[in-house]
């Protein structure tokens, strides 16, 4: 009976010391984890620290989550709260009469007795409290009420980071991007293709983790800014370069090892995979520079691919006001891609101009020809007047060939002026692309760099 | 077994009142000392041996005798000189002529006693202050190819002056250790001192009654050594003694195992002597000086800096959180 009522009386202080253990631990944890979060909200006015709060929070969070599994795990035993119950001058009796419950002796059960007449007699002197003193409690919730303080009070330091986590973002979404074009262009560079191609293939690659490291240490909106308008030319760049590899695979002529079939389909993956390019670095150039080439309309696009096929309005189109004839010529997708891209067009509608010079529009057709070259295109501005004419075949200055013409330069729009601004933006991304392909001694790239950033000031 | 009915004996509140009252009889021949009283009246329940160190005319002899008288056992003193021969403790064979011839007797030392006061037990010679080691670890004597067995309860309470060393042996470690207690007999305050003086210089000797005999004071050791410790009580007195192992350069060498058992014993009989049943903290606490302040060996670094034995057992002691 003795031993029952021992051991009753033990549980309900062992769990009256397991509850105040948690709330201890817990309180503990929340100074703890408001003095991390009140130092992380202290160094984001020191340093550009945008996740601050959330850190802060999420502090408090583990913390206290640490606290509650501690307390859960090392949760105070019987024979440790008969200890405890000892030391309000019990004198180890009560765990002496605990760890002797089930043995029998007259001297076990005295011992027993005494324990508990000393219990019965001083248990009041038990006092275990749940919670801490009421000064810990005013000092936990000035700590918990600084945090949302410092954390709403301004900074520039705050107005840094926040550019600066817009600036990751952004560049971790293209870094993502590049990645997956990568990706694809690796899977390409798998197949089995010429060394030629494979060579250009890996050329884009390159090209294109030049960029996603340039993306990667951009620590300010111009740098990304200027990152990514250099992304977007080389994804119009790459896009005429893919549509024409994909052109080459599909016509078989510089590739012997691989079958027709896996052939057609490397061409539609590629071509695929180009459409998209130009698509993207389309959209991406006519938000920056080149607003007034992407003026035309999708149906436009498909308009112009039809009649660069079939009448004489493939003139207008192959004309190059979106060159979306040559794209329009060969599937939706191109004429998606031709829509604004200026390079991009510029390699489908060679296909089409080979299209259009054995049925109608031979003229057009011979211009987009000459964009189909994987040499990188001159922009050149020709006047309505001159453009216009029928006989647009040769320079209007030097009155070459017209062939000789088209293998070295290709596009060229129908009375389109190109303003400073878009010249001015070609430059740059030539200059960034030079950049990335390691063209200029590397003494010279801050300096190319900053004159082109002065014009952006 | 006389006064006490057998019966009593298996009710352990009894048999600690009896004991207590023994303490308070002693107090009677006794005036202050408590502490001491206490100690020795532990080491009488544990069977361990006393070293008593203090100045001369504290009170020693007139303790050693008090408890003889309370519990009723036979006493001799034994006076250490340097000539003390070993034969003179222990006894030794005579030759005796009877009707048969020369025949050897064992003539019994003054070791054969219940309580023997070893009296400035370091001026005798190591080999006289060895003829002591056997009895009091094996409560026998040895003598040419015979022992004798000491009768029972045996118990040595030898005293040393701390001050006069010249001309003095100090005891080796080996037997150092075989006394449970080494009691610091402190001078009495002026109260006590009046107290001393009015009881020895008075007309009247205090009557000090009888209050348990020999069978009943081994009933009560045998009690005293099933009272229960808990572990974690058991856990701090071996951390205790381990301590005194860990690295201290104020230790040349720590504590026997001798000491852990000299400790558990100590610490059941001063529950039992508080009306306990159960050993606690502060048994082993208080315990601790008595028992290992002549087991630690002090290092160089200690005696130069003057730091004593005390000392380090509280720090241990402090160290050594509950």
């Amino acid at each position: 009976m003795g031993q029952r009522e021992l051991i009753r009386i033990i549980r309900s202080f062992q769990r009256r010391l397991n509850i105040a253990d948690v709330i201890q631990k817990s309180i503990m944890a929340l100074y703890v984890g408001a003095g991390v979060g009140i130092l992380f909200q202290a160094a984001a006015f020191v340093v550009p620290f945008y996740d601050a709060a959330l850190y802060s929070v999420l502090a408090l969070l583990v913390a206290l989550l640490t606290a509650v599994l501690t307390a859960f795990v090392k949760r105070t035993s019987m024979r440790q709260t008969a200890l405890v119950m000892d030391r309000f001058g019990f004198e180890e009796r009560i765990v002496t009469a605990y760890e002797n419950i089930g043995q029998e002796g007259a001297l076990i059960e005295f011992q027993r007795d005494d324990a508990m007449s000393q219990l019965s007699l001083y248990r009041d002197r038990i006092r275990i409290p749940l919670f801490p003193s009421w000064k810990k409690m005013v000092l936990l919730l000035v700590l918990l009420s600084v945090m949302p303080v410092l954390a709403l009070l301004p900074s520039a330091v705050k107005e840094r980071a926040k550019e600066l986590h817009a600036v990751r973002q952004e560049a971790r979404e293209k870094t993502k991007e590049i990645e997956e074009l990568v990706d694809s262009l690796e899977e390409f560079a798998q197949q089995d293709l010429s060394q030629e191609h494979k060579a250009a293939l890996q050329e884009m690659i390159e090209r294109l983790e030049s960029s996603q490291m340039e993306c990667e240490q951009a620590v300010s909106s111009e740098q990304l800014t200027a990152a990514s308008n250099k992304l977007e030319y080389k994804y119009g760049t790459m896009g005429s370069e893919l549509a024409a590899l994909a052109q080459q695979l599909q016509n078989g002529a510089s590739v012997s090892t691989m079958t027709p079939e896996s052939m057609q389909a490397l061409a539609e993956k590629m071509q695929t995979m180009g459409g998209m390019e130009l698509a993207e670095g389309d959209s991406m150039q006519s938000g920056s520079n080149q607003n007034g080439q992407s003026g035309n309309g999708s149906q436009n696009d498909q308009n112009g691919g039809q009649d660069g096929a079939g009448s004489p309005n493939g003139q207008n189109g192959n004309g190059g006001q979106d060159g979306q004839s040559g794209a329009g010529g060969q599937n939706g997708q191109n004429g998606d891609g031709s829509q604004d891209g200026q390079n991009g067009d510029g390699g489908q509608n060679g296909q089409n101009g080979q299209n259009g010079d054995k049925s109608q529009g031979g003229q057009q057709g011979d211009g987009r020809g000459t964009g189909s070259s994987n040499t990188p295109h001159d922009y050149v501005s020709i006047p309505n007047d001159i453009a216009d004419t029928e006989n647009l075949t040769g320079n209007a200055v030097n009155h070459e060939d017209s062939t000789y013409f088209r293998a070295q330069n290709g596009l060229s729009w129908e009375g389109v002026h190109m303003s400073h601004e878009a010249v001015l933006g070609n430059y740059e991304q030539k200059a960034y692309e030079g950049i990335a392909a390691g063209r200029y001694p590397s003494g010279m790239e801050e300096v190319i760099k900053q004159y082109f950033s002065s014009f952006n000031q | 077994m006389d006064i006490l009915d057998k019966s009593l004996l298996q009710n352990p509140g009894y048999m600690a009142q009896r004991v207590a009252a023994c303490e308070l009889e002693i107090q009677k021949g006794m005036i202050g000392q408590r502490e001491i009283i206490r100690q020795v009246m532990i080491a009488m329940l544990t069977g361990g041996n006393v070293l008593l160190e203090g100045m001369p005319g504290l009170g020693k002899t007139r303790l050693v005798s008090t408890i003889a008288k309370v519990f009723d056992l036979s006493f001799k003193r034994i006076q250490f000189t340097p000539d003390l021969m070993p034969s003179d403790v222990t006894g030794t064979n005579i030759i005796i002529k009877n009707e048969r011839g020369s025949v050897f007797s064992f003539e019994r030392g003054p070791v054969f006693a219940n309580l023997v006061l070893a009296d400035e037990i370091n001026r005798a010679t190591p080999k006289t202050q060895s003829a002591l080691l056997e009895a009091m670890q094996e409560h026998t004597v040895t003598v040419g190819n015979d022992s004798h067995v000491l009768a029972e309860p045996f118990l040595v309470l030898a005293t040393q002056n701390p001050i006069e060393n010249e001309g003095t042996y100090p005891l080796p470690e080996a037997q150092l250790d075989r006394f449970m207690f080494k009691i610091l007999v402190r001078f009495p305050s002026k109260e006590e001192l009046r107290g001393i003086v009015e009881l020895t210089e008075g007309m009247q000797s205090p009557d000090i009654q009888r209050q348990l005999d020999a069978q009943g004071l081994l009933s009560a050791r045998a009690l005293v050594s099933q009272i229960p410790i808990a572990d974690a009580v058991m856990d701090y007195l071996l951390e205790v003694v381990m301590a005194t192992h860990t690295p201290n350069t104020h230790i040349r060498e720590g504590a026997s195992p001798r000491a852990a058992q000299a400790m558990i014993r100590a610490a059941r009989a001063k529950a039992f002597l508080e009306g306990r049943f159960n050993v606690s903290f502060q048994d082993v606490k208080e315990m601790a000086y008595p028992v290992l302040r002549h087991r630690i060996l002090l290092s160089f670094d200690a005696i130069s800096e003057g730091v004593n034995e005390d000392q380090i057992i509280q720090r241990i002691l402090e160290d050594k959180k509950i």
